[in-house]
C-alpha cells in the first residue's frame, strides 16, 4: 500500500457528530475538540513520508527504520555495515536531519518525513554527478550513507569549508577508504547548487527586465 | 532483538505512571543508541517487556538561558548543544563534551539527558549474548580485571567494589566541572550526586523517574571552563579518558576549580586533589605538573591500563592551562 | 558466389600472435598500441558510479525473493570445544522456524568441497570448534534473520570445553594444549618453511655492524562492509545461487560437486556487486560452508535460503602475519647490506609466506636466512588479506629503517644502495631489463625523486627524536619502499560480442566487482582496441555467459584481464574488418554485397565507432549500419522482402555474428620466475604527542610505478584509500582476545578501529609510468600493495619523531608511552 487512501465524502466526529468535508479537518477536529487522536491507529501501523510519497507500514515494535526501508519497502540504498550506529551506511534525513537509520525504531518514526538516496537521486541533485566524477566510491557500499549525510550538510550549510565537510563526514565509515574524494566531491556539488540558483536569480532579474 | 512492547508517552507522568507500572522490567528510550545497542546484541540476562518512548512528550527539547541558569531539556540533541552559540561561548565545556561525543550523526540523534544516562563501558559487559555473567549483571566477577582491561578503571573499582568498567559519557564531566544541577520527575539533585552505578542501573533515578532538565550555573566572572578528549580515532570513539575543567582566577591566582575526569572510573571522577592543591596558586607548569600528580594520585591502574594514569595527568594539566585567563594585552 | 571468395581472408602468423601473444608475459609488451584514446586519460567516467552513488547497486545481501527464509548459523560460545549433545526441540517450536539443519544431520556428508582456496573437503557443519565464534554444530532458518537468531538462543548444547593456546609463541612449548588436534594431532607447529640463499655467516664477517630487533604484528582482520552472506534457490532440479565471493568461478565448481554432482551447465550464478572482503574470508576452507547447509535447507523447505553473518561473524579470522619476527642484519658502514636472518612465528597461516621474499626479489643482498614456522592457535584462521606480502612488506620496511638508523644514514641513501634482485645489483637489473624488451630506468630512483619533491625530504628529514613543533609535539619522517606487486598467477577468459541495432561492444566474462574500477579500465582497452567510442563499449560482470575473468586476487586483475580483453577486442576488430569486406550472406533470393566491396581488411580501420577507408575517410560506415537492425525476420536482419519478391536494395542489413574470445594466463610469478622492475616508495610524516602518547598523520606520499596507468581514477583509488587502511592497520586495528576465556572481545566496528576519515590530513599520490611492467602495455597490478607497504611505516616515522623504537604493531598510545618512558 503507498497511499494512504484520502477520505473524499463527508466525515462525521463520533464525539459530536459534527460534520465535515475532509477527513484531515475532522482530525484536527477532534484534537482539538476532544483532546483525542481521532481514530486510534491499528497497533503498529505507521504512516511514513518517503520522498515525498506517503507510505502506510505495519511494524514491530523491534523493527529498526533501515529494516523497514530496506527490507519491507525496497530501498536498499540504506545499507547495513556496522549494525550499531558507527558507520553511517545506513543514514537517511529524517525531518531535515541525517539520522542513523539501524538505531532508529521504525514504530518511533510515524508522520515523520524521510529523504533516501533513492530521493536524492530521483531529483538529480548535483552530489550523485560529482560523486561520479570524483570516483569517490570503491565498492559502493558505504557511498549512499555518504550521499546522504553529505545532502543533508549542504541543505543546512550550502556553502561549507572543506573542514566543514570532513567534520559532517566524519562519522562515516569507508573500508576502501575513499575518504580523500568526498570531501572534493561535495564541494563542486555545493558550487553546482550555487550556480543553479544563481542563473534560478538571473532568469527572475532578466524576467522582470523583460516585463 | 527479544519482543517487548513499544508505547509513545505523551506527558512525563504518563511515562513514569508507565515505568511505575512496570517495575524494573521497562526502559525508556529517547535516541536509543544506547539502549538499541545492548537490546541488539542481546548483551544483557533479562530485557525490557517496553519501551517507553520519550520524544513524543512535547517541552522536552529546549535550550534557554532564565534567573542566571542555562536550562537545557533531557530530550536536547547533542547537535544542538555543540552548535548553541551562548553554550559554545559561556560554557565551553559543554558545547565541545557535546561536540566531541561520537559522530556526527550520532550527535543528531542523541540527547544530553541520554547520554548522562548511558550504561557504561566495558567489552565484557557489553560483550554479545550475555557471554560475560559479570558482577554489573548481578552476576559472579569482573573478568576485566585478569582479562584484557586496556580501557577499564584505574580508580579502582565499584558495585561491591569488583566492577572495572568506566562511565563512558563526555558530557557528564563538562556538567560536573561546570556544577550543574538534573531535575528529573521527582527531584533537583546535583549533578555529582547523580552517577551511581549499581546492578542493573547507573545513576540515582528510581525506576519511575525520568530526568526533565539539565541546569547549569551561569560562571561567574573571571571564569573559563573547558572539556578535552582523548581517544584512539579523532571521531566516533568513546573517551579512553576525557577531563572538564573550570577555574576561577583573580589576579592570576585560582580561588575556585572544578576538575572532573571520566572514563577512568565507573562513576565520573572529579580530581579533587587536583582542584585542592591549584586553590591559591598560580597556573603555572610547576602548578600543573604538581596538580595533575594530585589529581592522579588515587590511581590503582590494573595490568593493562597504567597509560591511561599518564593520558589523565596531561588532559588535568592541559584542562587547567586552557582554563587560564588570557593575559591582559598591553 | 564461390566458397573461396565467402571466407574470410587468413591472418599472418605475426598478426596473429599480435593478437593472442600466446601468454609470452616473461618479457615487455610485444605489441603495444601506439595510440590511445581512452587508456590513461584523466576523467574517464566510472561505469560503475552512478549505479553506486544512487544507491542503486544491489548487492547479495540485498536480494529479497518471494518467500525466502533466512539463515542463522549457531556459534560456539567457547575457542576450543565438542558438541556432546545437543537439544533443537524448542529452537524448533519456534514460531517461524522452518527447518534447523544440526551437525548430525543424515543429509550431511562428513566432510565436503565448500574451500574458496583449494580443493581440501572439511566438515560441511561441524561440531568441534577451534575458536570462539565458529560456526558450528546448527543452521536455522526461518521467515525472518531475528526469529532465526531467537531460535539459536534457545538450542542447548551440552559442551565439552578443551584446553585452548591463543599466543603462538606459547604455542610451541612442550606444555601447550593442541589447538586443533583434528588436523594437527601432535603439535601445534603446522608447517616450517626455509628459505636460504648464501651465507649469513660470511654477511656477518663482512659486516660492520650486526643489528639485532624483533617484530610483533597483532591479530588483524578485513572487516568487509557487506558481511559474507548468499543466497540459495532450486529452480527446479538446479541451483540458482547469489555469491558474494571474490572467486564466483570456484564457487560454481565447487556446488558442482555437491550432492553427487550436478552439471556446470545447469547451475545458475548471480554474482552481483560485491561489499568488498579484501580477500579474507573468500580465501578460507569454509568460504561455501554457508552456501551447502543454505543449499540443503532450501531444498527441505522448498523456498530460497539466504544465509548471512552477522558483523561479529564477519571477524572470522585475520592476516597471515600475526606473530612474532627476530631479524638479525648484518650491514657495512655505507649502508650496504651483507645478510639478513629472520626467524618467524606465525599463526594459523593458510599458506606462509615471507619474511624475506622482497629481500630476494627486491635487493642486491646476497646472503639471505629466513625461517617461518606456521604455529596453529585457537582463534580464526588466518589468510590473505589484502595481501598475502604483510609480513615481507613489514620485514623490509624494518630492516632498511633500523638498518639506516644504526648507521646514521638517511633511509633513502640506504634504500637506493640495495636495491637490485636476487642478490645481484641494478647494474644487473638493468642489463635483464634491456634483455626482455623493457626501457632501461631506474625505477626507484624516479619514485623516491618523486616523492621526496611531494613530502620534502631533504628539508623536512633529521636524525630521531630531535625535532619539537611549536606545538609541543615532537615531528617524524618515515619512509619505506618495495617492488610492484604484480606476483602471483592467474587466468582469465573473456569475450567481446558487438550487439545488433547499434554496435556497441558488451564485454562478457564473470567477476566479482568489489570497487577498483577494473571494469572501467577495460573497457577503456577494449575501446582503445577497437576503435571505439568509451560510451559504446560496456561491461556488467555480474552475469555468467559461461566463463570467468580474472579476480580481484593476487593484484593480478589487470595484467590479466587486460591481455584478455585486449586479445579479445583485436580478434574482434579483424574479425570486423573481415566481415565488411566479405560479402554478407547468400539466401534463397539473392546475395548480399560486402559493406566495402573490392577492398581488403587491411584498407579499413575503425575509429569512434566508425568503419572508414584508410585512403579516403570519407568513405565511411559506422559499426550501428554495418551490424543493423533485428527486425521481425530474427535477430541477424531488418531486410524486409518487397510485395515482388525482391530483396531491398536500399539498405542491405546483415552481417555474421560479431563476437571475439581472449584468454590469458600467467603461471605464478613469486620468487624467481620473473624479476620485478618496478618499484614503490611511501613517505610518512607524523606528529607525536608524548605527554599522551597520541600519533598524528599529517602527510603521507605514496609513488607506485605502475608501468603504464590505464584507469588514473582507480590507480589513485589504489594509493588512498590504502593508504587509509595501513594506518588503521599500522595505528589502531587489532583483533582483541580475552586471555582467561579465549573469547574475542572487540568484535564490532566501535572496538575494531578502522580508520576514519579524519585519521589522516593529507594523502598525496604519485605515479610513475616507467613502462617497466609485464602487463598490456607495460602495466602492473596496483590492488593490494599501498594497503600492505603503508602499515609499518607508521614505525619508522614515530621512530624519527621520538628515537625509540616500537615494532610491535599496531602502534597504540600505550606503547608509544611505554617507549617514552624506558628512553
Amino acid at each position: 500500500m503507498k497511499e494512504i487512501p484520502k477520505t473524499e465524502a463527508r466525515c462525521s466526529c463520533p464525539y459530536c457528530a459534527a460534520t465535515f468535508d475532509a477527513f484531515e479537518t475532522l482530525k484536527a477536529h477532534i484534537i482539538a475538540e476532544h483532546k483525542s487522536q481521532p481514530v486510534p491507529a491499528p497497533e503498529g501501523l505507521i504512516g511514513l513520508t518517503i520522498n515525498n510519497e506517503n507510505h502506510a507500514v505495519f511494524v514491530e515494535p523491534g523493527w529498526t527504520l533501515q529494516h523497514v526501508l530496506h527490507d519491507r519497502l525496497g530501498m536498499t540504498g540504506a545499507k547495513l555495515f556496522c549494525d550499531q550506529g558507527v558507520c553511517g551506511a545506513c543514514t537517511v534525513i529524517m525531518d531535515g536531519r541525517p539520522v542513523l537509520s539501524c538505531m532508529t525504531l521504525a514504530i518511533e518514526c510515524d508522520g515523520k518525513h524521510i529523504e533516501t538516496v533513492e530521493g536524492i537521486a530521483a531529483e538529480d541533485h548535483p552530489l550523485i554527478e560529482q560523486y561520479v566524477k570524483h570516483s569517490a566510491m570503491q565498492c559502493g557500499y558505504c557511498t549512499p550513507g555518504f550521499v546522504v549525510t553529505a545532502k543533508a550538510l549542504l541543505d543546512q550549510n550550502p556553502n561549507p569549508t572543506l573542514d566543514e565537510i570532513r567534520e559532517a563526514l566524519a562519522g562515516n565509515l569507508c573500508r576502501c577508504g575513499t575518504y580523500p574524494q568526498h570531501p572534493k566531491a561535495v564541494m563542486e556539488a555545493a558550487k553546482d547548487l550555487e550556480r543553479a540558483r544563481e542563473d534560478v536569480t538571473r532568469k527572475n532579474v532578466t524576467q522582470k527586465n523583460v516585463n | 532483538m527479544k519482543k517487548f512492547v513499544h508505547m509513545n508517552a505523551m506527558t512525563i507522568d504518563e511515562a513514569t505512571a508507565t515505568l511505575g507500572r512496570y517495575g524494573d522490567r521497562a526502559s525508556v528510550i529517547a535516541g536509543g543508541t544506547d539502549l538499541l545497542g545492548k537490546m541488539k546484541a542481546e548483551i544483557l540476562p533479562t530485557y525490557p517487556e517496553a519501551l517507553v518512548n520519550l520524544k513524543t512528550i512535547p517541552g522536552l527539547d529546549f535550550i534557554k538561558e532564565e534567573n542566571g541558569l542555562l536550562k537545557i531539556g533531557a530530550l536536547t540533541r547533542l547537535a544542538d548543544i555543540a552548535s548553541h552559540p551562548v553554550i559554545q561561548r559561556r560554557y565551553a565545556a559543554l558545547a565541545e563534551a557535546a561536540h566531541r561525543t561520537a559522530s556526527p550523526n550520532i550527535r543528531v540523534m542523541g540527547t544530553l539527558g541520554g547520554n548522562l544516562c548511558q550504561d557504561i563501558r566495558c567489552w565484557y559487559y557489553r560483550n554479545p549474548h550475555n557471554r560475560f555473567p559479570c558482577l554489573r549483571k548481578g552476576g559472579g566477577r569482573c573478568y576485566a580485571i585478569r582479562g584484557d582491561n586496556r580501557y577499564h578503571s584505574i580508580f579502582g573499582g565499584s558495585v561491591e567494589e569488583g566492577c572495572y568498567a568506566v562511565h563512558p559519557s563526555d558530557t557528564a564531566p563538562a556538567l560536573i566541572a561546570l556544577n550543574a544541577k538534573i531535575k528529573t520527575s521527582k527531584r533537583i539533585v546535583g549533578i555529582q550526586d547523580f552517577f551511581k552505578v549499581q546492578v542493573r542501573k547507573t545513576t540515582i533515578l528510581d525506576p519511575d523517574e525520568i530526568v526533565t532538565e539539565i541546569h547549569v550555573p551561569a560562571p561567574k566572572e573571571g571564569t573559563r571552563n573547558c572539556f578535552l578528549k582523548f581517544a584512539v580515532r579523532k571521531t566516533i570513539d568513546f573517551a579512553i579518558v576525557n577531563c572538564a575543567a573550570m577555574v576561577s582566577c583573580k589576579k592570576g591566582i585560582v580561588h575556585a576549580a572544578g576538575i572532573c575526569l571520566n572514563a577512568v572510573h565507573i562513576n565520573p571522577y572529579r580530581a579533587v586533589k587536583a582542584e585542592d592543591f591549584l586553590i591559591g596558586k598560580e597556573i603555572n607548569d610547576e602548578n600543573l605538573d604538581a596538580a595533575a600528580v594530585a589529581g592522579v594520585s588515587g590511581a590503582k591502574p590494573l595490568s593493562h591500563n597504567g597509560y591511561m594514569v599518564q593520558i589523565a595527568k596531561t588532559l588535568i594539566k592541559r584542562a587547567v592551562l586552557a582554563c587560564k585567563p588570557h593575559e591582559p594585552t598591553a | 558466389m564461390s566458397p573461396e571468395k565467402m571466407s574470410p581472408k587468413k591472418m599472418s602468423t605475426d598478426e596473429h600472435s599480435k593478437m593472442t601473444e600466446l601468454f609470452d608475459n616473461l618479457r615487455s609488451d610485444k605489441y603495444p598500441l601506439k595510440d590511445f584514446h581512452h587508456i590513461g586519460k584523466r576523467g574517464v567516467h566510472r561505469l560503475d558510479g552512478y549505479e553506486k552513488a544512487a544507491g542503486k547497486a544491489i548487492y547479495t545481501m540485498d536480494v529479497q525473493l518471494p518467500g525466502m527464509l533466512y539463515l542463522r548459523f549457531l556459534t560456539s560460545p567457547y575457542p576450543h570445544a565438542e558438541i556432546k549433545s545437543m537439544d533443537t526441540s524448542r529452537a524448533a517450536s519456534l514460531p517461524g522456524v522452518r527447518a534447523i539443519l544440526r551437525y548430525d544431520d543424515p543429509e550431511l556428508p562428513s566432510r565436503a568441497e565448500v574451500t574458496g582456496l583449494s580443493t581440501a573437503e572439511v566438515p560441511v557443519l561441524p561440531k568441534i570448534a577451534h575458536f570462539q565464534g565458529e560456526e558450528v554444530g546448527a543452521a536455522v532458518v526461518a521467515d525472518s534473520e531475528n526469529i532465526a537468531a531467537q531460535a539459536l538462543r534457545l538450542i542447548k548444547v551440552e559442551w565439552e570445553q578443551r584446553p585452548f593456546i591463543l599466543d603462538p609463541v606459547a604455542a610451541m612449548g612442550a606444555e601447550a594444549p593442541l589447538a586443533n588436534p583434528e588436523d594437527y594431532p601432535d603439535t601445534n607447529i603446522a608447517m616450517e618453511n626455509v628459505v636460504n640463499k648464501g651465507d649469513v655467516e660470511k654477511g656477518w664477517r663482512e659486516a660492520d655492524r650486526i643489528i639485532e630487533f624483533k617484530s610483533v604484528r597483532s591479530h588483524h582482520t578485513w572487516i568487509g562492509p557487506e558481511a559474507p552472506c548468499g543466497v540459495f534457490r532450486w529452480n527446479g532440479a538446479y541451483p540458482e545461487v547469489w555469491v558474494k565471493h571474490q572467486r564466483p568461478h570456484l564457487t560454481k565448481r565447487v556446488i558442482s560437486t555437491w550432492f553427487g554432482g550436478i552439471p556446470m551447465n545447469r547451475i545458475q550464478m548471480h554474482c552481483l556487486y560485491q561489499g568488498a572482503s579484501f580477500g579474507g574470508w573468500n580465501t578460507l576452507n569454509w568460504s561455501m560452508g554457508g552456501h551447502y547447509c543454505a543449499a540443503v535447507l532450501a531444498r527441505r523447505t522448498g523456498k530460497p535460503v539466504k544465509w548471512t553473518f552477522t558483523r561479529r561473524e564477519d571477524f572470522f579470522g585475520g592476516s597471515m602475519d600475526e606473530g612474532v619476527c627476530h631479524f638479525k642484519v648484518g650491514a657495512k658502514s655505507d649502508g650496504t647490506i651483507t645478510a639478513v636472518k629472520a626467524t618467524a612465528v606465525i599463526a594459523n597461516t593458510v599458506f606462509p609466506l615471507g619474511p624475506l621474499d622482497h629481500f630476494i626479489e627486491n635487493t642486491r643482498i646476497p646472503n639471505l636466512f629466513a625461517k617461518n614456522t606456521t604455529v596453529m592457535i585457537n582463534k580464526g584462521p588466518n589468510t590473505a588479506v589484502r595481501c598475502e606480502q604483510n609480513l615481507n612488506a613489514q620485514s623490509l620496511t624494518l630492516v632498511f629503517a633500523h638498518v639506516a638508523d644504526a648507521l646514521d644514514l638517511d633511509p633513502i641513501d640506504v634504500a637506493l644502495k640495495n636495491d637490485g634482485a636476487e642478490g645481484r645489483d641494478t647494474a644487473w637489473l638493468n642489463q635483464q631489463k634491456a634483455e626482455l624488451g623493457f626501457e632501461v630506468r631506474d625505477s626507484l630512483k624516479e619514485c623516491i625523486e618523486k616523492g621526496k619533491a611531494a613530502i620534502d625530504w631533504d628539508a623536512k628529514w633529521h636524525p630521531p627524536g630531535t625535532k619539537k613543533l611549536d606545538n609541543g609535539r615532537m615531528h617524524g619522517m618515515g619512509f619505506n619502499w618495495t617492488h610492484e606487486w604484480d606476483d602471483s598467477g592467474g587466468s582469465s577468459e573473456m569475450a567481446i560480442r558487438i550487439e545488433r541495432n547499434d554496435g556497441t561492444a558488451t564485454i562478457l566474462g564473470m567477476r566479482p566487482d568489489n570497487g577498483v574500477s577494473a571494469e572501467t579500465a577495460y573497457c577503456q582497452i577494449a575501446a582503445d582496441e577497437i576503435g571505439m567510442r568509451f560510451e559504446d563499449v560496456f561491461y556488467n560482470p555480474q552475469f555468467d555467459p559461461g566463463f570467468f575473468a580474472m579476480t580481484p586476487d593476487g593484484s593480478t586483475n589487470l595484467s590479466i584481464n587486460g591481455f584478455a580483453v585486449r586479445h579479445a577486442a583485436r580478434q574482434l576488430k579483424q574479425k570486423i574488418l573481415e566481415a565488411a569486406t566479405a560479402p554478407r550472406a547468400v539466401t534463397q533470393r539473392g546475395g548480399f554485397p560486402p559493406a566495402f566491396p573490392d577492398l581488403t581488411p587491411e584498407d579499413l580501420d575503425i575509429k569512434e565507432s566508425v568503419i572508414y577507408v584508410k585512403s579516403d575517410p570519407s568513405n565511411r560506415m559506422s559499426l550501428a549500419e554495418f551490424v543493423g537492425l533485428s527486425g521481425f525476420r530474427g535477430p541477424m536482419t531488418d531486410i524486409e522482402l518487397s510485395l515482388e519478391g525482391a530483396v531491398s536494395e536500399e539498405k542491405p542489413c546483415f552481417s555474421p555474428p560479431l563476437f571475439a574470445e581472449g584468454y590469458h594466463v600467467q603461471t605464478g610469478a613469486y620468487i624467481h620466475v620473473r624479476l620485478k622492475f618496478c618499484r614503490q616508495a611511501h613517505f610518512m610524516e607524523v606528529e607525536v604527542d608524548t605527554e599522551t602518547g597520541e600519533v598524528l598523520i599529517t602527510k603521507v606520499v605514496n609513488v607506485n610505478d605502475v608501468g603504464k596507468v590505464i584507469n588514473w581514477d582507480g590507480c589513485e583509488g589504489q594509493q588512498y584509500g590504502g593508504t587509509y587502511m595501513g594506518i588503521g592497520r599500522g595505528k589502531s586495528e587489532e583483533v582483541i582476545h580475552d586471555p582467561v576465556t579465549g573469547v574475542m572481545l572487540n568484535g564490532n566496528l566501535l572496538d575494531y578501529k578502522i580508520a576514519t576519515m579524519l585519521d589522516a590530513d593529507a594523502i598525496e599520490t604519485r605515479l610513475v609510468e616507467t613502462g617497466l611492467g609485464y602487463g598490456p602495455y607495460g602495466a602492473v597490478g596496483i590492488g593490494e600493495d599501498i594497503a600492505t607497504v603503508v602499515p609499518a611505516l607508521v614505525g619508522p616515522a614515530v621512530y624519527n619523531a621520538i628515537g625509540m623504537w616500537i615494532d610491535d604493531f599496531p602502534i597504540t598510545p600505550d606503547k608509544v608511552l611505554d617507549a617514552l618512558e624506558r628512553k
